[in-house]
Order: C-alpha cells, then sequence, then structure tokens
C-alpha cells in the first residue's frame, strides 16, 4: 500500500481526474473548431469531400442579401437589449437592497425568468402572448386600443424578442444585487451626514462602485446577446421570419449549414461572428480603464 | 491515501451503474420481443408524421414485428418541419436511420450527392417486389436512372373548402373542375356573405397561397406550358409568370379576400390544428388529397369537400406527387431495410392498416385490398385521387438547392405582402437571386 510516490504516477492520478474534463475540451471543442476553420475555407456540402475555395466564403457573404439582414437584426438587438435589460437589472436590484422583507423569495421569483433562458416552451409561450389572437392585446383591448399582430409583423417582430431578453434579466440582477451588498454602509452615512441626497449617493457613490459589476455584465451579455438563437428559432418557426425581421446571425448560419447545405459558408459565418465579438470584448476592455473604478 | 481510495472507488461505482442500467436496457428490449434466441437485428426507421398518422405507421412497425421476429424497428418519428434539417445532419453524420421517409421536392438533394442506396440489386433478388407496381409508378422513384426510393403512396394536390360553412353562408360550392376565375369568384363571394354577417373582421374566402411555390404556383406555370425547373436544372418560368401570379393574389388581398399579410405570415408557421382553416377562418385552403382525413379529424363538425386546383380554361397542370422509403448508403443493415420496405408496401396487414396514409397504395393488389375498408372521407379520397391521376403528368425532379430556391419565393410573396417592394422589384430580386442559388 504504500509504495515510494512516483512523480509520474502522482500526476497520472491528476491527469486521470482531469481526462474526463481535456477530452471534452479536445473532442468536443478544440477539434471541431479547428475543423470549422477549415471548413471555412471551403464548399463543402456536408456529403461531399471540401473543396478549397479560399477566401470565397468571406467574400460572398458582404453580396448575400440574407447575411446583410441578418447582420442589421443582431446588431440591433444587441445594442437594444442589452441596455434595456441591464437596466432592468440595476432598477430591480436597487429596489430589493432596500431591505426588503422576504428578499430571498423575490430573488428567487425575478431570477426564475433567466432559468428558463433560451428555452423551447418561452418561446412558444411568447409566440401565443404577442400572436393575433394573444393575451398582450386583449389587454390592450381593455383600454380600447386596437392591438397587432406583433410576432408576424416585420417592424414589431424583432421587439417582441427583445421584450423577452428584457424579462430575462434575473442573472445580472442577481450580480448587482451581491455587488451592491459589497459597498460599504459608512460611505452613504458619511455622504447623508455631509448633506448628499438619493441622487447624489447614487451618481457618486453606488454607480462608481458598482462599475466593476456593471462592466463584467456588459461583456457577458454582450456576447451572450450576439449569438442568440432559440427564442427566433421558435417564435419564428426556425424561417427568421416575417421578412427575415427575427433572422438572428447564428439563426442564419444555422440555416446556412443544416437547411441550405452549404456547411463551409456557415464555418466562415462562425469565424466572422467570433472574431467581431472579439473585437468588441477587446473595445470594452480597452475603454474600462477609463470608467471602470477598481477599490483597491 | 484513504480519500484516494474513496475517489476511485466512487469512481468505479459511477462506472458500474452505467453498466448496471445499460444491461437493464439491453434486458428491457430482450423482453420486449420475447425469448428471441435467434440474433437480432435492429433497424431504425423515421418518417415525418404528427401524433395521429404516427399511430398508423406503429401499427404497420407491430404487424412487421410479429411476422419477422429477428428484425427489430426502432421508430423515429419527426414533424414535417423539423424532419429535412434533421435528416440532412444525420446523413452527413453517417448515422441516418436505416429506412426513412423520402419525397420528390427533397430527394434530388440526396441522390446527386450520392446518399441513396440503389434498390436494384433487392429488385432484382426479390427482397423488393415490384410486380403490383404499374411502370409510371416504379419509374418516379428513379433518380438519373437509379431506383433511389419506393412509392408509398401516390397523392394528388388539390383545395380543401368548409362545406359546412359555405353553405351557412349561402355560397354555392366550388366544382370539381374550377378555373382560377372561379377560384377568385368563389372566394370573393364567401368573403363578402362573411361582411354580410358581420364577420368580415377575422372570416376570409381563401388562404393566402402565394408564398406556396410548390404546388400551387407549379401548377400555375405548368397550365402555361412551362415547369419550376427544366431538366438541366435552370429555372423553368420567368417574369411574366411571377408577375401574373404576385399579381393575382395581391388583388385579392387588398380586397380582404385573403388574410392580411401578418395574418398569412402568422398562419405559414402555425400548426395544422391551429391553422386558419381549421379554426373556420378561412373556406379555402391548398392540401395534398392525402391530408383531408387529417383536417377531418380535427374538424369532426364541418363537412369538407375536395376539388381540383383551379385550371387555367382546361389546363389543369396536374402533376403526381407522393411519399417514398429509401434507404441511406451509410446503412450496415440494408438487406433488412428492404425487407422492411416490402413487407410496408406488399404485405396486405400493413395494407390494411396503413390505407391510404400517403395516398394510393402503389401496389394495384394492396389497392383492392384497402377500397373496402375505407371511411367515407378516405373513398372521397381516393375517388379525388382517381380522377386527378388521368389529368396528370410527371413532374421533373427539382435540383440541388430547391429548398432555398423555396425559401426564397416565400420571402418574395411576404415582401409583397407586406407592401416592402412592388411586385416588379420582387419579381426582378427573386429572378437574380434564385439564378445564383442555382448557379453554385
Amino acid at each position: 500500500m504504500h509504495t515510494r510516490p512516483g512523480a509520474w504516477k502522482k500526476h497520472a492520478i491528476g491527469y486521470m481526474f482531469l481526462a474526463p474534463w481535456l477530452l471534452g475540451l479536445l473532442g468536443l471543442t478544440a477539434v471541431p473548431m479547428l475543423s470549422s476553420l477549415y471548413l471555412s475555407f471551403t464548399d463543402y456540402e456536408m456529403f461531399n469531400r471540401p473543396q478549397w475555395v479560399g477566401w470565397q466564403n468571406y467574400t460572398r457573404m458582404f453580396s448575400d442579401p440574407q447575411f446583410l439582414d441578418s447582420v442589421r437584426v443582431t446588431v440591433t438587438y444587441v445594442t437594444v437589449s442589452v441596455p434595456l435589460q441591464l437596466l432592468t437589472a440595476l432598477a430591480v436590484a436597487l429596489l430589493l437592497n432596500r431591505g426588503v422583507r422576504g428578499l430571498g423569495v423575490y430573488r428567487a421569483v425575478f431570477y426564475v425568468p433567466s432559468l428558463f433562458g433560451g428555452s423551447v416552451a418561452i418561446g412558444l409561450l411568447w409566440q401565443r402572448l404577442f400572436g393575433g389572437d394573444g393575451v398582450f392585446n386583449h389587454i390592450l383591448a381593455l383600454f380600447g386600443i386596437q392591438g397587432m399582430n406583433w410576432v408576424s409583423s416585420p417592424q414589431t417582430a424583432l421587439y417582441t424578442l427583445v421584450v423577452l431578453a428584457a424579462w430575462q434579466f434575473g442573472a445580472p440582477m442577481v450580480i448587482f444585487l451581491a455587488g451592491l451588498k459589497q459597498i460599504p454602509v459608512e460611505l452613504y452615512e458619511a455622504a447623508t451626514i455631509d448633506g448628499a441626497g438619493v441622487m447624489a449617493r447614487f451618481f457618486r457613490i453606488t454607480l462608481p462602485l458598482l462599475t466593476p459589476i456593471l462592466f463584467f455584465n456588459l461583456v457577458m451579455q454582450i456576447i451572450h446577446a450576439f449569438q442568440v438563437f432559440t427564442p427566433a428559432y421558435v417564435v419564428s418557426n426556425g424561417t427568421g421570419g416575417p421578412l427575415d425581421a427575427t433572422l438572428f446571425y447564428s439563426l442564419y448560419l444555422y440555416q446556412a449549414g443544416f437547411v441550405n447545405f452549404r456547411m463551409g459558408y456557415a464555418s466562415a459565418m462562425a469565424w466572422l461572428l467570433l472574431a467581431v465579438v472579439a473585437v468588441i470584448s477587446g473595445l470594452l476592455f480597452a475603454t474600462s480603464r477609463k470608467w471602470v473604478y477598481y477599490n483597491e | 491515501m484513504l480519500k484516494k481510495k474513496a475517489a476511485v472507488a466512487s469512481v468505479s461505482a459511477l462506472a458500474m451503474l452505467g453498466l448496471v442500467a445499460g444491461a437493464q436496457v439491453a434486458s428491457a428490449t430482450a423482453m420486449r420481443h420475447g425469448a428471441a434466441k435467434k440474433a437480432t437485428v435492429t433497424i431504425r426507421f423515421t418518417w415525418w408524421g404528427d401524433p395521429v398518422r404516427n399511430k398508423v405507421y406503429n401499427g404497420v412497425i407491430q404487424a412487421f414485428e410479429k411476422k419477422y421476429p429477428n428484425i427489430i424497428v426502432n421508430a423515429e418519428p419527426t414533424s414535417w418541419s423539423d424532419y429535412w434539417t434533421k435528416l440532412s445532419v444525420q446523413m452527413a453524420g453517417g448515422n441516418a436511420p436505416d429506412v426513412i421517409g423520402m419525397h420528390q421536392f427533397y430527394v434530388t438533394d440526396y441522390a446527386k450527392r450520392g446518399q441513396l442506396l440503389d434498390l436494384t440489386p433487392y429488385v432484382k433478388d426479390g427482397t423488393i417486389n415490384l410486380h403490383d407496381f404499374p411502370k409510371a409508378v416504379q419509374d418516379s422513384g428513379k433518380v438519373n436512372g437509379k431506383l433511389v426510393m419506393i412509392a408509398q403512396g401516390v397523392t394528388m394536390s388539390g383545395q380543401v373548402y368548409n362545406k359546412t360553412l359555405f353553405q351557412q353562408m349561402g355560397v354555392p360550392l366550388p366544382k370539381l373542375n374550377w378555373t382560377w376565375d372561379d377560384f377568385i369568384k368563389e372566394a370573393t363571394a364567401l368573403k363578402q356573405a362573411f361582411t354580410a354577417h358581420g364577420m368580415g373582421n377575422d372570416h376570409w374566402g381563401a388562404d393566402d397561397e402565394s408564398g406556396a411555390m410548390q404546388p400551387v404556383f407549379n401548377y400555375f406555370v405548368r397550365q402555361r406550358g412551362k415547369n419550376l425547373f427544366t431538366k438541366d436544372g435552370k429555372l423553368g418560368f420567368t417574369f411574366s409568370d411571377l408577375k401574373a401570379w404576385f399579381t393575382m393574389w395581391d388583388n385579392l388581398r387588398k380586397k380582404g379576400v385573403i388574410p392580411d399579410a401578418a395574418t398569412a405570415a402568422q398562419n405559414s408557421t402555425a400548426s395544422r390544428e391551429q391553422s386558419l382553416f381549421v379554426q373556420g377562418k378561412v373556406g379555402i385552403t391548398a392540401i395534398p388529397a392525402n391530408q383531408i382525413y387529417l383536417y377531418q379529424t380535427d374538424m369532426p363538425n364541418q363537412t369538407l369537400g375536395l376539388v381540383g386546383e383551379p385550371m387555367l380554361g382546361n389546363k389543369s397542370g396536374a402533376f403526381v406527387e407522393g411519399a417514398y422509403l429509401a434507404v441511406p448508403k451509410s446503412s450496415k443493415h440494408p438487406k433488412e431495410a428492404a425487407t422492411f420496405i416490402n413487407f410496408f408496401i406488399n404485405d396486405p396487414n400493413a395494407g390494411k392498416i396503413f390505407k391510404i396514409e400517403q395516398g394510393m397504395p402503389g401496389s394495384v393488389k394492396i389497392d383492392k385490398i384497402v377500397k373496402p375498408l375505407l371511411t367515407p372521407t378516405q373513398q372521397q379520397e381516393v375517388a379525388f385521387i382517381d380522377n386527378r391521376l388521368k389529368l396528370a403528368g410527371v413532374a421533373p425532379n427539382p435540383p440541388k438547392g430547391y429548398s432555398e430556391v423555396a425559401t426564397l419565393f416565400t420571402q418574395t410573396a411576404q415582401a409583397i405582402a407586406f407592401g416592402q417592394k412592388s411586385i416588379d422589384q420582387a419579381c426582378n430580386d427573386f429572378l437574380k437571386q434564385a439564378e445564383q442559388i442555382l448557379g453554385k
């Protein structure tokens, strides 16, 4: 039992425990990623042998009207839904931070929609809520407002999904709440004695001390929003319609690969998305030095 | 040391659990099929269907397993909307089921890429018996001279109308051989009757079928002496055909005879049970004849009628449609798969269960067995298909990229409906993009 502990043995056991994760990383992440990088330079219809075509897949995008639609839809979605969601999350976190009784219950209730995440059931629910015959229109009718078919009108379809994203503010809200709890009470007390009002306390104390949390939430939600897929897929039955109004980037990527058999093109789209998200994250990190305050 | 031991122990315990679970599944499968001592082969079978249809398919599978106790069939049905995306992924991964439901619109995508097994050897060695299949039905399963699929049923498209609704509104019923002018007149009359009854708000004469490249627009172009696609895979119709088509529907939309753009868009992605037609909000919609009983099941309190696709003068443009069975090249049990297909199309018991689920049976013999067993709705269907088959020709198989063009067609129709593009511009854009898709 008590043998000399050879170094290799010590490592072997370490690697053994690491093996499931390592295999997953290699088999499910690294290898597929590298193959998709290769495929993005090929004409690959899933059944044929990939043919090298150079940058053709990348140049093709800019003359593809559906690709341009998908970029427009996704950028609109990210720029509208992320600020909306973060504002909602921060507002609710501030409310809950005022020492409400039964905080745990509220926190859980507000967090639940986030747990549903990108589930199919929620997509279906949304389709019903905002359909021509949906609950939302019935509520509007109570106020004498004539509703419309929100999910199948090109002007409004995307915004029903923005509302969905805003509704799922639970995850950033919980993080904001944790951040708020970290802010020392003495700072507020001192400020109050100095005569600072509610607004001054919020803008001079709360917000600056919360910037690291805000930064974290912003980066995470932007990355998340760029990749949104399920709600649009469910609400539009996989079409991205009406008229490409909900044709998110990832949805078009999926269509290109699995419906239209253009796997090389889809791979190129995936790598472009990765590059864009990386650049945006990089920019955020670069500007963060200007506005994120680390209390060190 | 102790800790390490415990960890190893728990890991191996987990592994054991996995083994036990696996063994349980295996023994359960064995139990389900009796104490079959012979080596059993399991084949997988996928088709498109909803719960009503799946019951019928499962019945055929049970009958097959009874007759061939050494072959187990695992059912993997999928809804129509997800069927083709799922299948394409399975095909690419080389793990598609051994028997797959196939369709004329999609067969080229797979056959031209060499993904389907040529079934000719199994016909030659007698595993699949096609003696009772008319030559035209046999040939409809060929692509590039290879027999890649076998017909489960032959069907024809038509327009189903809600007889009860027409009668309540006092509108004369559509006739079997009607023209586009009749269609417009009937639908308009129904809409006017709805308006007169104060229901004009959310009731319409007919569905918006302008986005349906298959089959309705195909009928339309064939009536004009053309086809959707030429034999060499180019577009077979021109600007003027497109423009005539979209103008006709646009006029109907502007008069409120068909639903507004948003309502139609929602309806186009709704399931059958939630469609405007089943809800009794439109009077006419296009269906393949074999689906009339599905609609009738959903609408027990209404009587439905089936008439042909509207004609142009006396030109019907009709063409044969149907559902097929195929075997992917990747199948490891092609012989068993062929045996299953043969049972499906030739066995009297299978015929009695399947009846005319996908249209008239390909086999003349089965057709005779099935006919006396049909319900009135199904008899209506058979009479319709019999009648239409006399008019029908064969439409060329669509080229690779078909589904992309069909999606583009639907989008073009929507762009016009929502007023985003003029008809001229929409038609021009369509032609340009479709050529790009087919050219690649």
